[in-house]
């Protein structure tokens, strides 16, 4: 009898196993199998492509080893893209990382019509990329955009640019474009950690006579810092990443000076056909952001630890 | 008590300067909004005047010409197939990860925040083969299958989070009374997901909607959602009609201004709940 309740008991136990080795397939089954075939597969079949010289539509593939990545060494239009892509990431990171915590700081002492404020900075956000994009095409546009027609109308004829045309006007365009989009989710993230900050500090502060200036120096920066890590790592995933907006607008030009690494790969793998190169540049442009990502949260946080 | 007199006599100057400077910053949207109901010719010679004789030619032209309310509703019917397949594939699976503190659980977890770092342009065109050779190319459900597994690592991310939140007393009692671990999940787990779940709604169905880059990409010319068919109908021209545009850009900023005119605070926690990455 008793070796019967023991036998009972661990085919329970085995039976329940069993039951929840199949709750595991059940709950995760459907996720693992999509993100696994159509993330991962693709990522690593990309990697695998970078050593071929694979069109993107050919049958077969041929290996090449590193001529690929001896190619980009010596590509000059690939370092333009990077010198380009640099440019604009300093701009945009240097952007959402400051501008949009002075703004945060500025809209945190509001104190009427505080949702209103918010929701006009933060708007830009929610629309389409293709939206701002032709919003500020229109605006820039050199014979009959909103800016130069009102030059015009004022008599400062000699103000009214072909701003998507010159080639050194264009990266400002882009980055205004960018800078506008974003500027209200960069803020947003910031506010949040302000609103974090217990009154008493400020209370503080102010009965030891501290100025506006004080306070963000020694009360607000300091507890901002956590937000300026993440902050400034999504700005430099926007920047190196920018490249819808180029398709939208740009195109690359005039000639290739707004090429970012993005575009560069999209021209290449879709337009060009050569997808083994393509991939080459994906795999060395996303190697070097996670380096740069890595180095610089692990400056700011030793900047934090410090404080 | 003098500083307080003071601070609640003071005019509200930084007020009034931002809410100038927010109105100027999003006038380019009025700018579409007024000029919309403008020609093509009047909208050249004066673009920041009231429209002289407002008409609704553009916003017709979109439905006639265009025809952009089968897109529309194509782009919705999108929106709602990969929110549902999200909410029931991300949650389940990042509960049967958060919840067995097995080694294969964090490995899983790790494997799949990986998929946040990685960008569009390495997979895109492997990802066309492969569509390929499965015999779906530029068909919406291949467009489905990329954006589910596209949200798949960011939501799982999202609810792993708050799943460690929630104490498993719950699940526990639900166990003990004989309920399986699908079962539990669906009836005492998923409901107190919810907050998470609109969040999830939210970020993807504003992504989705606003999405134009993937889906040409993933299908091509074929792709009937909204953005991609306005995107298409512009590039077509070389003369830019910009009444057109801007009829097109109000009429498809709509829906997505109006969910954020009513739930303003949902919709900022939302968005920027995915980046925390």
């Amino acid at each position: 009898m008793p070796s019967h309740g023991r036998t009972g008991a661990r085919s329970r136990r085995g039976w329940s196993h069993q039951r929840s080795a199949v709750a595991s397939l059940v709950l995760c089954g459907p996720a693992v199998v999509l993100y696994a075939g159509f993330i991962v597969l693709p990522a690593a079949l990309g990697f695998g492509y970078s050593f071929t010289d694979w069109t993107g539509w050919s049958k077969r593939p041929h290996f090449v080893g590193l001529d690929n990545f001896r190619e980009l060494v010596a590509d000059a239009r690939f370092f333009d893209a990077i010198r380009f892509t640099l440019f604009e990431t300093v701009l945009i990171g240097l952007f959402f990382t400051f501008a949009s915590m002075l703004l945060a700081i500025a809209l945190d002492k509001l104190s009427v019509m505080k949702g209103l404020i918010r929701g006009l900075f933060f708007y830009p956000y929610i629309l389409s990329i293709l939206v701002s994009a032709l919003l500020f095409q229109y605006l820039a546009n050199y014979r009959e955009g909103a800016i130069n027609t009102l030059f015009r109308a004022v008599g400062l004829d000699a103000l009214a640019q072909d701003w998507m045309g010159d080639p050194h006007l264009v990266p400002y365009f882009i980055f205004a474009l960018v800078a506008w989009s974003g500027l209200g989710f960069f803020t947003t993230l910031y506010l949040a950690s302000l609103q974090t900050i217990p009154t008493d500090l400020y209370e503080a502060a102010r009965i030891d006579g501290a100025g506006a200036v004080s306070v963000f120096r020694h009360i607000q920066f300091p507890m901002l810092l956590p937000t300026l890590t993440t902050n400034s790592v999504l700005a430099l995933i926007t920047g190196i990443n920018l490249f819808p907006q180029i398709v939208v607008t740009t195109q690359g030009g005039p000639g290739y000076r707004t090429f970012t690494i993005g575009y560069y790969i999209y021209h290449l793998g879709v337009l060009n056909n050569r997808q083994g190169y393509a991939a080459a540049v994906s795999f060395i442009t996303f190697a070097a952001l996670v380096v740069i990502a890595g180095i610089q949260v692990a400056l700011l946080r030793r900047r934090q630890v410090s404080l | 008590m003098n500083a307080a007199s003071k601070k609640r006599c003071r005019v509200p100057v930084l007020e009034i300067l931002l809410l100038l400077a927010g109105i100027l910053f999003i006038s380019p949207c009025f700018l579409a909004v007024l000029n919309s109901f403008k020609t093509r010719a009047e909208i050249i010679q004066a673009p920041l005047a009231l429209p002289q004789a407002p008409t609704f030619d553009n916003y017709v032209y979109l439905f006639t010409g265009v025809k952009l309310a089968r897109p529309m509703f194509n782009s919705l019917l999108m929106c709602v197939a990969v929110i549902a397949s999200l909410i029931i594939t991300a949650p389940m699976a990042a509960y049967s990860l958060t919840r067995r503190p097995m080694a294969t659980g964090r490995l899983l977890r790790l494997f799949f925040l990986a998929g946040l770092t990685i960008p569009f342009q390495i997979i895109m065109v492997p990802l066309l083969q492969q569509f390929r050779m499965l015999g779906i190319q530029f068909t919406y459900g291949a467009l489905l299958i990329h954006y589910v597994s596209w949200g798949l690592p960011l939501c799982i991310f999202i609810y792993s989070g708050f799943l460690s939140g929630i104490p498993k007393e719950l699940e526990e009692s639900a166990a003990i009374d004989g309920c399986g671990a699908v079962s539990t999940f669906w009836r005492i787990v998923f409901p107190l997901l919810m907050p998470c779940t609109i969040t999830v709604t939210i970020f993807w169905g504003l992504w989705i909607w606003n999405d134009f880059m993937q889906a040409f990409i993933i299908m091509g010319p074929r792709s009937q959602l909204v953005f991609v068919q306005l995107w298409r109908f512009l590039s077509d021209k070389y003369v830019k009609n910009w009444n057109h545009i801007f009829a097109g850009v109000v009429v498809l900023s709509m829906p997505v201004t109006v969910f954020y005119l009513l739930m303003q605070r949902r919709f900022v926690k939302g968005l920027t709940a995915g980046a925390i990455k």
